[in-house]
């Protein structure tokens, strides 16, 4: 095999690729990654027999040829040369490389030996915005819980329908969940009456998020336009996006999914509420934050409401701190109510807002309660209460 | 040589086959690949001449269908002559998922955080592994009923079917019976187990009325091995569903499989239940849980109390179990009350907070049971009218439960014998005397006597 490829693009494939390897025991070979020419691409592979990433690179190939090399390694040295042309040459399994005045030489493991990745017997695929879809996951994905008891909850939620897309997250305290519409119907034979649904692995969706995330280095506008093409097949799926310049695979994640089915959720979402607070998102955060430091071990801080009043009271207490107790104004409709939080569980939630006003829609002591932006339906999170002692 | 191995290696069974094959491979592979790629392999499917692999994931597969199906086929070839063709495939429902079910069990505790109460229970089966034996405590006054639920959870279908508990309100009917179903689950991931209250159920019912649907409800239910409805007592007055449930109960009978059911009263006391599923839930085990007894009673607190994480003291325990008689669920109500004030003032309370923090918990039901509500509730239960019950009256069937209330306002609140007399219109108190020793002998002699008083008194105790 012999290449020459620009720093910057190997750069970008091995950052994309690198952070699945693992060190494994029993089978060595899966901390490589897999080097290889196809046609006019340098190919990049890396599995940790769960997932699998491939990325080609646009590259000049003097000579076809593969390789598996240590990919920590790699990625760390590539880190350390020059914005230049970079020549990769492979003899005797050992890999050259040449970069302007940097040489150096790793020794390579038998390509042969890697792990072969699984294809997806289908054409068939749905189409996507990434930036939506990126965002969307982002705002559920920190709260699945890696929970072994209850493997569904180990993953997030994807169900498809022709007008919508709703991603959902649960560790069965709180759960958030994101509603995507599409401008188009989706016109693909895939989505039955019911919908298509599935269940991704925590650890493949971050890795969603930090293809996308590098990808964005690339400029915003080009991002914007972008869609992710998504295949299924019985239990795997294969995430794909496409060069901006040809109309060929740039980017490529499979993943297993995760066997079970995702719990009814939908019946946990209140219907209604008995007191409704709407709020300045920043100055609850900050009256939250300032609470918690006195919420000791248990994380309780305590929301009282009079309609009347129209001031949301806060108060934590702690038996070797102290306490505290602050206000803020509030529209309030629906009863009086006293109800006790997990401050940790209120930030996260309102990490994911970003309007100026939330909704917050409480049910009483021991109900669940949901917080949502103002103007923008798309999002909730159901959070349950600290019995209150 | 090459005949004699035909014929053996034609009796093979399929694990005998791939252990064969496995062996084989071993000596061509390094352990490390040979331990990644064969893993969880297996042989699915043997049929004249092809042979099914199950693999646990894409991964293996295409290594396997890539790297040794040459070898594999040669192998199995020299086995068996017959095999041509060797295919290789990723099970869609492993077993896996299965025995993360039967791990969920004892992750529980008890937190003041609440979580969403839909997901606690088991999806498919509806239970919620909180109940388990483990954490059942068993006393003389449920020893029966725990005894057959344990053998149950051992061998269902086979002895006591159907098996009936019933006993009043929180004193762990339903525990008990989820118990089963959790135990069932872990002796036997093949069976299937459904939990259902009864309510779902005549939903369910109903709705597939609605829907045409009935077959499929019916076809549904009658596929289950181990069938627990809870609170059977509300099939009361509901005609269809009774039929339904009829049919559904015979299938599954016939087919030996278990079916459990909990009730707040014995059969017979359920009203407006047809004859025939009377009969037929008295034909397995009939068993009722009691009220807990004083030792009981402390042996409860103390595992609760142990789960929750808190130490009190005997005498505590000792104050809240002499007090609290009828109902599991208040012992553990008064528990929570000692732990919330140890929460927040972070002292363990002594025997003299503990008095004052449950002493609207302890004399409510004193309170509440007044003699006005024993002779109203006796009334009830024998279909008669209060006045009737204190008109001078010496019809037998007036007689009778005039004497039943006379011995429970006696037993209960102690009241005097004159007391007695005036409230049954001004008896002698020689009349109130007689009916208290009468109904005292009668309840040790006649079982079923006994069982109606209890019956009567969870009712005055439990509104």
């Amino acid at each position: 095999m012999k290449i020459i490829i620009l720093k910057e693009n190997l750069k970008k494939g091995l950052d994309i690729t690198e952070k699945i390897t693992t060190k494994n025991l029993t089978l060595p070979i899966l901390n490589n990654v897999l080097i290889s020419t196809d046609n006019n691409l340098l190919n990049l592979i890396t599995t940790d027999l769960e997932i699998a990433i491939k990325y080609w690179a646009l590259s000049k190939i003097e000579k076809p040829g593969k390789i598996a090399i240590p990919a920590k390694l790699l990625s760390d040295f590539i880190n350390f040369l020059p914005e230049e042309k970079i020549n990769l040459e492979v003899k005797n399994n050992v890999l050259h490389i040449d970069c302007k005045n940097q040489k150096a030489q790793i020794k390579g493991q038998d390509p042969e030996e890697f792990p072969i990745i699984p294809k997806i017997e289908t054409n068939d695929y749905l189409e996507i915005k990434t930036a939506p879809f990126y965002e969307g996951i982002s705002q559920v994905i920190n709260f699945t819980t890696p929970n072994q008891t209850r493997v569904e909850l180990s993953g997030i939620y994807f169900n498809f329908q022709k007008e919508q897309l709703k991603i959902t997250a649960t560790d069965s305290f709180r759960l958030a969940e994101k509603t995507l519409y599409f401008e188009n119907k989706l016109n693909s034979d895939l989505i039955s009456e019911k919908g298509y649904s599935f269940i991704l692995p925590l650890k493949a969706s971050r890795e969603l998020l930090n293809i996308f995330s590098e990808k964005e280095g690339e400029g915003t506008k080009k991002i914007d336009s972008k869609k992710i093409r998504i295949y299924f097949s019985s239990n795997q799926v294969l995430f794909e996006i496409l060069f901006p310049e040809i109309s060929k695979p740039q980017i490529q994640l499979m993943s297993r999914l995760i066997e079970g089915e995702y719990p009814d959720y939908q019946e946990i979402i209140p219907k209604k509420y008995e007191t409704q607070l709407i709020l300045n998102r920043n100055e609850f955060l900050n009256k939250i934050k300032t609470a918690s430091l006195f919420s000791g071990k248990t994380n309780e801080i305590r929301l009282k409401a009079v309609p009347s009043k129209k001031e949301v009271e806060i108060f934590s207490q702690s038996s070797e701190l102290g306490e505290n107790k602050s206000s803020l104004f509030s529209k309030i409709t629906g009863k009086e109510i006293k109800v006790s939080f997990n401050w940790r569980f209120l930030i996260e939630g309102l990490a994911n807002i970003k309007s100026s006003e939330v909704i917050f829609e409480m049910n009483g002591e021991e109900g669940p309660s949901v917080l949502k932006p103002v103007g923008d339906a798309t999002y909730l999170y159901v959070i349950m209460p600290i019995k209150s002692t | 040589m090459i005949l004699i191995r035909g014929i053996i290696s034609g009796d093979m069974t399929k694990e005998e086959l791939w252990q064969a094959i496995l062996a084989q491979i071993q000596f061509n592979t390094s352990p490390a690949n040979f331990a990644t790629w064969f893993k969880n392999t297996k042989i699915l499917l043997k049929q004249e001449g092809k042979i099914v692999i199950s693999v646990p994931n894409h991964f293996s597969k295409e290594w396997l269908e890539n790297k040794y199906n040459k070898t594999i086929l040669k192998i199995a070839h020299s086995l068996n002559e017959n095999v041509k063709e060797i295919k290789y495939e990723v099970p869609r429902t492993g077993l896996e998922v299965k025995k993360e079910r039967s791990r969920i069990t004892n992750h529980y505790t008890d937190e003041e955080q609440l979580q969403f109460e839909e997901f606690k229970a088991d999806k498919v089966t509806n239970l919620n592994p909180r109940y388990s034996f483990e954490n059942f405590v068993v006393g003389p006054y449920n020893e029966l009923p725990h005894a057959a639920a344990w053998a149950i959870s051992k061998n269902p279908g086979s002895i006591y079917n159907p098996l009936f508990v019933y006993g009043g309100v929180g004193l762990g009917k339903t525990h008990l019976i989820q118990a089963i179903g959790n135990k069932t689950i872990k002796n036997f991931p093949d069976k299937k187990t459904r939990y259902i209250t009864c309510e779902k159920f005549i939903s369910g019912v109903v709705s597939s009325i609605k829907n045409h649907s009935i077959e499929e409800f019916k076809n549904n239910h009658r596929k289950i091995d181990v069938l627990i409805i809870d609170d059977i007592q509300f099939l009361a007055g509901k005609e269809k569903t009774q039929e339904e449930f009829f049919h559904i109960f015979n299938t599954l009978y016939e087919r030996n499989r278990q079916i459990i059911l909990s009730s707040d009263r014995p059969p017979k006391a359920i009203s407006s239940l047809e004859e025939r599923l009377r009969s037929r839930f008295e034909g397995g085990m009939i068993a009722d849980i009691g009220f807990p007894d004083y030792e009981t009673r402390m042996a409860i607190l103390k595992v609760k109390s142990q789960e929750k994480g808190i130490n009190l003291s005997d005498d505590v325990l000792e104050y809240i179990s002499s007090n609290i008689k009828e109902n599991v669920r208040e012992l553990e109500g008064a528990l929570n009350r000692l732990i919330a004030y140890q929460k927040l003032n972070n002292q363990i309370p002594d025997c003299q907070i503990a008095k004052t923090l449950l002493k609207n918990i302890i004399s409510a039901p004193t309170r509440m049971v007044s003699p006005k509500k024993i002779i109203q509730t006796v009334a009830e239960f024998y279909d008669l009218k209060e006045k009737d019950l204190i008109a001078a009256s010496r019809k037998k069937e007036i007689v009778f439960p005039r004497q039943i209330a006379m011995y429970i306002l006696r037993e209960s609140l102690n009241s005097s014998f004159p007391f007695i007399g005036r409230k049954f219109g001004g008896k002698d108190h020689t009349t109130a005397i007689h009916a208290f020793e009468k109904i005292s002998r009668e309840i040790k002699e006649n079982e079923r006597l006994f069982e109606e008083v209890n019956l009567i008194k969870q009712r005055i105790y439990s509104v």
